[in-house]
Parts: structure tokens; sequence; C-alpha cells
């Protein structure tokens, strides 16, 4: 399945691409990872509890990042398998600034397979756009906050409310989508 | 095809049942008619610990009329909507859409509460919800709390119940005056889930001009949602062909519409605004 999407983030261009390759903020972005361990330059082995609703399943797997091009372009890919089945993917992430945020814009296949994909496919494309706003809304938090505070907390409701406001100002400048 | 270990309560009152979730928050789920949620269970998609079954509770099938409202029980199965004359006469999209939901075993033991609360991108109730402007009546330890249904649905799978509230009541406000309903649907052909489905609940004036308009559309993306550029379009305007062709080509405005194997995003789109159209007019020929 292709997936692609923008996101407009409200932080400088080198705090974003900071914050989408650093593995401590990952973890705490990520929806539902449990852990990131690096296993080389630039990988990763991780667990996450993904999902949505009551549906849910443990992944564990590999995330590498490559073709690293700071503060502009990177590469990522993963391949997890768990009990609900299995995926694989890689995508291209550029970051470009405007007027003041960044504009990043994904573009990637993912491949699912096993249980999920065979009665799970009506939802898999919504629940990846669901599972990617959320992460970037905790990436623009990360992003925002100064390399001296303390990180930002990204429980359900703080996540939430970020959203909505991020909504908010989108449907002011009429771009809502 | 088995489901993992869970241990199974099976409380008689509801006042029981939100002890349970009390006691067990993250690991405790609600067990309504079982529809959705045991067949995920069973290819283990969803793994419950302890589920909490509202089947032996008293007095939460029901319709009633109160108050100018209609009051449904959440345990209220999705057959008994679709049977009952006093709503065909009073509020016929609920019986309409009800008779529309998957096969007669789910609509034997789904229900209407457990349908809303699952809140399924491509399930038929979120639709005729929103388009009746319900409300949702949630009951915890800290009492009852009742949600809109524009506020009820917030994602796929994820409603604004909290953890530890449980959906007792819905309830829909007696349309009145010159009201006409429609739910139109195109059905995955396996699984009877909508790849659209559009619910259209109206009214007009003795000269044909429409005064107020709720539609609402399911299966398009992640959540059931409102088409608010259809219905202001629409209302305050006569009801003719071209005003509501018009106002169909508004169905997924600021919509982010999912394709699959079955439906790609530009199919879906098509047929949303397709079916949005005949789904109003065949709720203005009903409205006299």
């Amino acid at each position: 399945m292709k997936t692609e999407g923008t996101h407009e983030i409200h932080a400088a261009r080198d705090r974003v691409y900071q914050a989408l390759i650093d593995p401590v903020v990952l973890q705490r972005c990520i929806p539902g990872c449990e852990r990131l361990e690096k296993t080389g330059d630039n990988a990763y082995s991780t667990t996450l509890r993904a999902g949505v609703g009551s549906i849910k399943g443990v992944f564990t797997g590999n995330v590498r990042l490559e073709d690293l091009q700071a503060p502009a372009h990177f590469r990522m890919s993963v391949d997890g398998k768990g009990q609900p089945g299995f995926l694989k993917g890689s995508g291209e992430l550029d970051l470009e600034e405007r007027d003041g945020a960044t504009i990043v814009s994904y573009k990637g296949d993912v491949q699912v397979g096993g249980t999920i994909a065979s009665v799970g496919q009506r939802m898999i494309q919504g629940a990846v756009k669901m599972m990617s706003a959320q992460f970037f809304t905790s990436i623009e938090a990360e992003a925002q906050t100064e390399a001296h505070e303390p990180p930002p907390k990204h429980d359900f409701f703080r996540t939430a409310l970020r959203w909505f406001s991020g909504w908010l100002r989108r449907m002011r400048r009429g771009v809502a989508r | 095809m088995i489901p993992a270990q869970f241990e199974y309560e099976t409380p008689s009152t509801l006042s029981e049942a939100i002890a349970l979730l009390g006691q067990h928050p993250d690991e405790a789920k609600i067990l309504a008619g079982g529809h959705s949620l045991i067949p995920a269970m069973k290819l283990r998609l969803a793994t419950p610990q302890i589920l909490v079954d509202l089947g032996r509770i008293k007095d939460l099938s029901y319709i009633r009329e109160e108050g100018g409202q209609i009051r449904i029980g959440a345990m209220t199965t999705h057959y008994q909507l679709e049977a009952s004359d006093r709503l065909r006469e009073i509020c016929p999209l609920l019986p309409e859409c009800a008779a529309q939901i998957g096969d007669v075993q789910v609509r034997n033991k789904g229900t209407i509460g457990g349908s809303l609360a699952h809140s399924d991108p491509a399930a038929d109730w979120p639709a005729a919800a929103i388009a009746l402007n319900a409300e949702m009546v949630a009951v915890s330890a800290n009492g009852e709390r009742v949600i809109k249904a524009d506020d009820f649905f917030v994602d796929m799978l994820t409603t604004s119940l909290e953890a530890g509230e449980i959906l007792r009541e819905i309830r829909i406000n007696a349309p009145s005056g010159r009201f006409g309903h429609a739910y139109l649907k195109v059905p995955q052909p396996a699984s009877g889930f909508a790849v659209v489905g559009v619910a259209v609940n109206l009214t007009r004036d003795g000269s044909g001009v429409c005064e107020s308009i709720g539609v609402a559309i399911t299966g398009v993306a992640s959540k059931a949602y409102r088409a608010s550029g259809v219905e202001n379009a629409i209302r305050g305007n006569a009801l003719d062909e071209q005003t509501i062709a018009a106002a169909a080509g508004h169905a997924t405005d600021g919509v982010s519409v999912n394709g699959d194997l079955y439906a790609s995003e530009t199919y879906r789109t098509h047929l949303a605004e397709v079916y949005t159209r005949r789904a109003i007019a065949a709720a203005a020929s009903r409205a006299k």
C-alpha cells in the first residue's frame, strides 16, 4: 500500500530534523513504542504495541535510517512481525522551510500481511493516517521544546488537544484537509 | 480461531458493571452483542483479559417515548429497531438503517449501543446517529453525561467515551413537521459493511423548501462524519434536482477518503456523491 502525506510543524527545520532522527525522541513519539534499542549505525530494534481501539498487536522489528542529508532528507525503513501479521515498508521524508514552519512530506510503500491484512484490510489505511497524525503532533511538541527544558508528555489527551489546536489553526487558514 | 484466555464477568446491574470497569481499567472490555469484538478476539486481534458482559443487566433493551424524545436502550438489538412499527411511523430512518446491517444473525444479536461504542469506520448506526442529531447517555462512577453524536465519534474505533464509562441510552428528538428520512448504502458483498452509507434526515415547508437537514456519511473516512457542505448547500433552498445534485458534490469536502482493495479513493468519492444525491432525493420525496 502506498502512503503519502504532508504535515506542517511549527518549529525550526533543524529542530524537527534532529527530533526525527533522535531515537530517544522517536521512542516517545511513535505511538505504542515500548522499546527502541540501537543495534548499529542508525539501526535500531524496536517493540511496538500498535493498534487502534480494542484492536491491538505487539510487533517486534527493526528500524533503519538511511541516506541522511541533514536537515532536508532521510529514508526510513521498517520491518516487523507479530501475532497479528507482519509489516515491511520504507519511506522518504523531506523537510522544507516555509514561513518559519517546517513542512514534512513523506512518501512510502508499506506491505502488510498475515491476519491483519486479510481481515483488517479496509482499516489499514485509516489506521496508518491516524497513527502518523499522532506521531507528527508529538514530534511538533518535541521540536518546540528547547534542549534544556524537560521533554513534553504525550498521553492521549495532550496529543488530542495539540491535534485539535493544530486543526483549528488550519481551519482558520482555510486549508483543512 | 480460538480466543486467548480471558475472565468472564456477568454483572446483573449497571453499577456492578461500572465497578468492574473501575477495578480493571486497562484489562476489562465491555461485551454487548459481541458481533465485532468476538470475531476480533477469535483472530486474536483483540485480547482483553476480562470481558464484562452487559447481557444479564435488565432494562438496557427498550424503545421508549419520553418528553418528545425517542429513547433507546444501548442493548437494544438491530432487529428490535428494524421490527418496531412505532419507529417506522415516528422515525423511519432507524428501522431503515437497522434493516441494512449485516445479516439476520448479526441483527438478532448485535446491538445499537455496541455498534456506536465500537465506532467502526464503516458501521451504519454512526451515520444515522449524526443525521438525527442523537445524544448518547454515558454512565460512570461519577454519574451521567450526555454526549452529542457530533462529539461522540473521535476517530477510527475511537469514541469520546472515557475509560470506566458505559453507553447506557441513545436519545433522539422525534422528527416533526413534513419530515423525510433515507438511509442508502453500498454494502461490501462479503462483510455487509458500508463501502458508502448515507443517512439523511430533512424537513421541508409547504412550498418544497428545505427547512432543516442532517446528512451523515459512513464507510468513506476513518469515522462517520457530518457532510456540512452538503447540508449548507441544501438548507433554505428548494429541494429540486439541480440543487440536490449540486449539493451532493460536497459529499467528501474536507475529508480524507480511504481506499482499500475493494474500492479505491476515487471510486469511493464518486459513490459518496452519487449515494448522497439519491439519499437526499429519496428523503425529499418522502417528506409530505
